[in-house]
């Protein structure tokens, strides 16, 4: 009861939009549409740069939370300078946006500007749906990376859990979504995920009446509450394409995708990949993630660090797991 | 009576991850019945075919008024998209071009530099020769 009454307290100061995640100071080296190139420079930089492919569906300040739990602060502190493909917001005119335009187009544009704003070919991070078209875009265009670590993207799509049994041809009507919506909306994609354990929303305000009296917690809390408050649109033709491809057909795995008249194949991959999955995560479980060792041409590492699909970007476990990747 | 003392908040913490697991469980069987599946399915359809009749209603009621419609303003932004894209193929092509220009100019730089120190040991060589010949005539001299 007493915490109760500390919780309706907390929230009468309107944390959440007192909240403001992507502090760490960057600058932006490219824009197309509504994407940009953000630029985070190291203090001391030390290691080569890393290249950051974000997920379309949130912000990128997932990886920005707050000072102290940011894994962009982390790096750039250990000398790692970091950049980050920041999707943006799709506007209505997105909807005719491809998916090859984000796979080829717009990643591999980015890809360029960081390795000449670098003056170096640059290690790549791909984080859930941005990891799985980083790995598309590397086995289409080799080259352009050192390395590559995925942090939960998921490969073999069927391996990924109650989304997929969702996502079937038979209960998805991705065609008359797209059809009616344009692109695809987010707060359909935040709610679906919020759907997915449908006890997460009971155990988020448990937790924060638990922990009420913990001020780190509580800013922590607010800060991913914002986060989670900010979903982004999907660009509906990409999403079509993406659904059918990825959910449908798990053509990733099952292999035969054209995308542009050009085949989709991992084994093409000339990288040594390394995968990160989440223990406990419900959208992109650990076997569809680290799927990738099968399919991929070039030797693939596994690792799995604990919490969730979202909480492994908040905890100090994933800064330590890709400095030591990236042997800094 | 045992005499023992009830500890009633690890009764309500085992209470509380009960009814968890409980309510887990009946949640799992809804999500995943086909009935839930087809109610989803139906729903997500009925609401994109409402939203684009809205749309196309707001769109007829606009252009009755000799007004710009979503549809026109959705058109005019993707022309400018497009117009971008293109202007940024130019600059891919501008840059690949500076990129294929400063590799040659590096050849031809290192090329210039490597002429100029042959040029520099022919002399070298001429001067040494220059100089026995002088010691060879100082000696007859």
């Amino acid at each position: 009861m007493v915490a109760s009454l500390e919780v309706l307290r907390f929230l009468k100061t309107d944390p959440v939009r007192r909240a403001r995640p992507g502090r760490t100071p960057h600058g932006v080296i490219h824009r197309q549409g509504s994407s940009r190139l953000l630029y985070f420079p190291s203090p001391e930089p030390r290691h080569t740069p890393l290249f950051v492919s974000m997920p379309l569906i949130n912000t990128w300040s997932i990886f920005d939370l707050l000072p102290g739990r940011s894994v962009i602060e982390a790096l750039t502190q250990a000398g790692v300078p970091v950049y980050v493909l920041d999707w943006g917001r799709p506007g209505p005119h997105d909807r005719y946006t491809t998916l090859a335009d984000l796979v080829d187009t717009r990643l591999g544009r980015a890809l360029d500007r960081t390795r000449r704003h670098a003056g170096r070919l640059p290690d790549a991070l791909g984080y859930c749906v941005g990891g799985t078209f980083l790995a598309m875009h590397l086995a289409r265009h080799p080259g352009c990376v050192g390395r590559l670590a995925l942090l939960c993207a998921p490969i073999d799509f069927h391996a990924s859990g109650r989304l997929a049994r969702w996502a079937t041809p038979e209960s998805f009507p991705v065609d008359a979504a797209i059809d009616g919506f344009g692109n695809y909306p987010a707060d359909i994609i935040r709610g679906a995920f919020a759907w997915l354990r449908p006890m997460g929303q009971w155990s988020k305000w448990a937790t924060l009446a638990e922990r009420i009296d913990d001020p780190d917690f509580r800013a922590l809390w607010a800060h991913l509450e914002r986060w989670s408050d900010d979903p982004v649109d999907f660009p509906g033709e990409a999403y079509r394409a993406y659904v059918k491809g990825c959910y449908f057909d798990n053509a990733l795995i099952s292999g035969g995708w054209q995308l542009a008249g050009r085949p989709v194949d991992l084994g093409a991959g000339r990288v040594p990949a390394h995968v990160l999955s989440a223990e406990r995560d419900h959208i992109c479980e650990p076997p569809a993630a680290e799927a990738l060792a099968g399919v991929w041409g070039a030797p693939v590492t596994t690792e799995r660090l604990p919490g969730g699909h979202v909480g492994v970007c908040v905890g100090a476990r994933l800064p330590a797991a890709l400095l030591r990747w990236l042997g800094a | 009576m045992t005499g023992k003392t009830v500890d009633f908040s690890d009764m309500a913490q085992a209470f509380q991850q009960q009814w968890e697991t409980a309510l887990s469980g009946w949640w799992d069987q809804v999500l995943e019945s086909p009935a839930f599946l087809d109610a989803m399915g139906q729903g997500l359809e009925t609401g994109a075919r409402a939203r684009q009749q809205y749309e196309r209603a707001v769109d007829d009621s606009l252009s009755a008024m000799h007004l710009p419609t979503r549809a026109d303003l959705t058109r005019v932004a993707r022309i400018a998209s497009l117009l971008e894209d293109r202007l940024l193929k130019v600059e891919d092509l501008l840059l690949e071009l500076r990129d294929d220009l400063t590799a040659r100019l590096s050849q031809a730089e290192e090329e210039a530099v490597k002429a100029r120190i042959e040029a520099a040991e022919t002399r070298l060589e001429l001067r040494e020769r220059l100089g026995a010949l002088e010691a060879r005539l100082a000696e007859q001299g």
